[in-house]
């Protein structure tokens, strides 16, 4: 009798333990509703969806681990790390993108002004201008402004419908984008998208052969409603230390006007050269959409320290043509030659076609 | 019942010292923090710390969090472990069973005397870290206290957002209590008993650590100890604060039926 009781009572235990971990399992398996919306369509909705305004929680996971100088740690720990963000989004000119660390966080308040960066730890609120070319930031990363920007230049050939799925509580209709540039690294960019706001839930970027994403980033919590103007705006609190951001803009064009005087090619790797606002002439930026390829020339005096961190990595190949090396996805490859200025070659493209570009620049070893 | 085993535990001079262990780590890192002024550099350290030399009102916290991770959850594993293997070990079980009272209602009571043991622990750390904060560092600035997002916090804001980490520890500590509590009636040995709950919690930050674990990383009884931090973002961030809040209500519930149909069957000889 006794012996049964204490087995019931076990039972009753275990029977409690099961649903408890059968739950999230349960939960997550829920399918998701697909619906029959082309994938052009979806792609306009996307792009047509930049006013959207949203508040939410992100999160975005990088498998990148990019060969850099101490001085660009923190734009290289956005694509290796795992970024939680919060975001307030009104309009692309407002907005605030909070990256939430366990004991701080770093803010970034977006005005038509400009921006304020708050970082609590260190307790300082910096200010800078708008500028046209700027490191990545934690904004970049969030699956809205990314799906948009890759899909803003993909052809309707390249992308094609991937099913659905349940992100952050919703229903999101997968865009497939396969690069048609056979220079490309990127083997895939799947982008889940919010079919009635057009908003891009979850970004997956995959490199060649890969199983799991090289770049994961996708939103755990998403409210679709314009958040109010006083969670967006900041005012240094009375006890920061407030800075001014150094001016980017002055910065590239003394960097423009140091790097070495060169002509580069119309054309690199079969890639076309194109322009962008805010980029040095003496930079060359070759490609479209997801296949970027840009070629910088730089006094040899600075390559020694990028040689030194390229050929860190075990992965480096040295050749008569220079050091190259993939990270994931990005290659990234400096370019030396006996008395002439080195060129550094990065962007989104294969180390055979870094090589290809390489014997393609002027002057360089072929 | 429950009146007896709250008289018990806080009439026994080492639930008192143990209180009092507790408290000098975080006093000893005020006075180190006041003599040499260096706060520790972003990114490390225990949360507030850095914060403490301007703002005095915030050690409270920051002794928590330096609390939290270890010496915490060794004071609560200890108490929870005696529970009911201390009776055991001590020869007074029996007699404690022979009363009409049954082991169901003697279990609760431990475990409303060990919750109150977690929270008079808490509000004796977060008390003695203010009057410390306030007496070795600047008051408050008159602007406020500025958030972790850096808006201003008013006083009653603090004090409110103060309350809520406090209970949002208290409650962090009932699963590591329930652990305890579980062990305690599995074993005559409350050390041994003790230690289980410490190779939990060891197992859980462990495995926190690694990616390879992050699968079930949500459901670790560690993952959202720090949670409280988010009661200090501005808008609250209300997310780990519910899941962590939630998970030791599970963790609470599974142990106590386990300790349960454990117990309630026992063959009790000492």
């Amino acid at each position: 009798m006794a012996a049964r009781g204490r087995l019931a009572r076990w039972a009753a235990v275990a029977l409690l333990v099961a649903v408890l971990v059968a739950l999230p399992s349960v939960v997550a398996a829920l399918p998701a509703d697909d619906a029959d919306v082309p994938a052009a369509d979806l792609r306009a909705a996307v792009l047509d969806g930049a006013d959207v305004g949203f508040s939410g929680y992100a999160v975005s996971a990088g498998g990148l681990a990019l060969p850099v100088s101490d001085r660009l740690t923190a734009a290289a720990d956005l694509f290796s790390d795992r970024t939680l963000m919060r975001v307030w989004w009104r309009g692309p000119d407002e907005h605030r993108v909070d990256v939430v660390a366990a004991a701080g966080e770093t803010g970034v308040h977006r005005d038509p002004g400009g921006t304020w960066t708050w970082d609590f730890e260190a307790g300082t609120a910096t200010r800078g201008l708008p500028a046209s070319l700027a490191l990545p930031a934690p904004p970049d990363l969030l699956p809205a402004a990314l799906g948009r920007r890759l899909l803003s230049e993909a052809t309707d050939d390249e992308v094609t419908r991937a099913g659905a799925r349940r992100v952050a509580g919703r229903d999101a209709l997968g865009l497939r984008v396969a690069p048609a540039e056979p220079a490309s690294s990127v083997a895939r960019v799947d982008v889940w998208v919010d079919p009635a706001s057009g908003l891009p839930l979850q970004v997956e970027v995959y490199g060649e052969d890969a199983a799991l994403p090289a770049l994961d980033t996708r939103f755990l919590d998403l409210d679709l409603a314009v958040p109010p103007a006083d969670v967006v705006a900041f005012t240094p609190p009375p006890d920061a230390t407030v800075l001014t951001a150094p001016d980017t803009e002055g910065l590239i064009a003394e960097a423009g006007e140091r790097a070495p005087d060169v002509s580069l090619p119309a054309e690199l790797a079969g890639l076309p050269r194109r322009s962008f606002t805010g980029v040095p002439g003496a930079v060359g930026v070759y490609g479209r959409g997801v296949t970027l390829l840009a070629a910088v020339p730089v006094p040899q005096r600075l390559a020694g320290g990028l040689r030194e961190a390229l050929t860190a990595s075990p992965e480096a190949v040295t050749d008569a043509l220079g050091t190259r090396v993939a990270a994931g996805p990005l290659g990234l490859m400096l370019v030396e030659r006996a008395g002439g200025p080195a060129y550094v070659l990065t962007g989104t493209v294969t180390l055979d076609a870094l090589a290809e570009a390489a014997r393609q620049l002027p002057g360089a070893a072929s | 019942m429950i009146g007896v085993e709250l008289r018990k535990l806080f009439r026994r001079p080492r639930t008192w010292v143990t209180i009092a262990v507790l408290n000098a780590l975080p006093v000893l890192v005020a006075v180190l923090l006041q003599l040499t002024d260096l706060a520790p550099r972003p990114g490390e350290g225990p949360p507030f710390l850095s914060a403490v030399l301007t703002n005095g009102a915030l050690f409270p916290l920051a002794a928590l969090a330096i609390v939290l991770p270890l010496f915490l959850p060794i004071a609560v594993a200890v108490v929870a472990g005696d529970a009911v293997a201390g009776e055991a070990q001590a020869g007074t079980l029996r007699y404690l069973l022979a009363r009409p009272a049954g082991r169901t209602r003697l279990l609760l009571a431990k475990l409303v005397a060990l919750m109150a043991f977690v929270l008079v622990t808490v509000l004796v750390v977060a008390a003695v870290g203010y009057v410390v904060g306030t007496t070795l560092f600047e008051a408050q600035p008159t602007g406020g206290t500025t958030s972790v997002s850096g808006t201003s916090l008013t006083q009653t804001e603090l004090a409110g957002r103060s309350a809520m980490a406090i209970g949002y520890v208290t409650v962090s500590m009932l699963g590591v209590a329930a652990f305890g509590l579980f062990f305690s009636t599995l074993t005559d040995s409350p050390l041994a008993a003790a230690l289980g709950a410490l190779a939990v919690l060891v197992t859980s930050s462990l495995l926190f650590t690694l990616d390879a674990a992050s699968p079930i990383a949500p459901y670790l009884p560690t993952r959202y100890w720090l949670a409280f931090v988010d009661l200090f973002r501005d808008p609250v961030l209300w997310r780990d604060v519910v899941r962590g809040l939630a998970l030791q209500g599970v963790y609470v519930g599974v142990l106590l039926a386990a300790a349960w149909a454990n117990f309630t069957t026992k063959d009790v000889t000492s």
